[in-house]
């Protein structure tokens, strides 16, 4: 992984982590919104810009790509890239939790 | 019935103009248009909570960008200077982020940089390149005649206009920037 991309995405904000992960399957930004607002039961919302934003950002540094357009919507996908920058980043999540929990990590 | 109203907003004072906005729509005063450089048109209309939102884009303004606005319940009705004015029901709002055009601080210091890049910069390239050198040469007497004279008095006016707007929409800008930054931490 490129050092360049991963100080940037590494760790990630909240906004760019539930993006990056409903893009496991192609969606629109609105779509993503939607799927974000219920999955953590409505206390993560993420606005139109920051949305719009966040997708361009991530579609010029190649963690997604453009996947199809239905009416003026386009549809993202994940890519291999960000695949990668998503399980380094779930590890690092899961590190967190445990340490919180009090429990120690194996090297 | 209509009403034009004159209020001066400079590329710092987007935030006010968003609360003075929502205060008119409360009142019963729907902004129609802008026109440069600052008079404002309303319509009159039932008092409303309405959620006023200014996105600065520059040029830039893609038919994917409107999409989702539009989306997410956002009312594009006109755009002025580089700005995009927004507006959304307080009624349709169910969080406060709802009601925002940026749900985090990364993307609240993004927009404040951009203003500061395209608009701030060049305002003080002019004030250096153009506006000093000309205040300094009718300061030191180099114009002469009537239209010198005259010519001298608006380079005068300009640069206290520049100095005041640079002063201005810098520290203020910065003001806003930096308390973004404290939220996210960096």
């Amino acid at each position: 992984m490129e050092d360049r991309i991963k100080r940037i995405y590494v760790p990630m904000t909240e906004s760019g982590f539930y993006i990056l992960y409903c893009l496991q399957s192609p969606q629109h930004g609105y779509g993503i919104s939607q799927q974000v607002k219920r999955m953590s039961g409505g206390s993560v919302v993420i606005s139109a810009g920051t949305m719009y934003g966040t997708l361009s950002k991530m579609e010029k540094d190649g963690l997604i790509r453009f996947y199809s357009e239905e009416e003026k919507r386009k549809l993202y996908q994940i890519t291999d890239l960000g695949r990668e920058i998503l399980d380094t980043e779930i590890r690092r999540i899961e590190r967190l939790y445990k340490n919180s929990k009090g429990e120690d990590v194996d090297a | 019935m209509r009403k034009t109203m004159t209020r001066v907003f400079t590329i710092a004072d987007y935030e006010d103009e968003e609360i003075w906005l929502r205060e008119q729509h409360q009142n019963g005063w729907k902004l129609v248009n802008m026109t440069i450089p600052c008079f404002y048109t309303f319509e009159s209309c039932e008092p409303e909570d309405v959620i006023y939102r200014l996105d600065f884009r520059n040029m830039e303004r893609s038919e994917e960008y409107m999409q989702m606005l539009k989306d997410f319940g956002w009312e594009y009705f006109d755009q002025c200077m580089g700005w995009l004015y927004f507006r959304k029901p307080a009624a349709a709002v169910e969080s406060e982020d709802e009601g925002e055009l940026f749900s985090d601080n990364e993307s609240r210091v993004n927009l404040v940089s951009h203003v500061m890049k395209t608009r701030l910069l060049p305002i003080a390239i002019i004030f250096l390149c153009c506006v000093i050198p000309n205040f300094v040469k009718f300061v030191s007497g180099a114009y002469v005649g009537y239209a010198g004279f005259f010519l001298g008095i608006l380079f005068a006016v300009l640069f206290v206009i520049y100095v005041v707007l640079l002063v201005h929409c810098g520290t203020k800008l910065r003001r806003i920037r930096n308390k973004y930054r404290m939220g996210t931490g960096a």
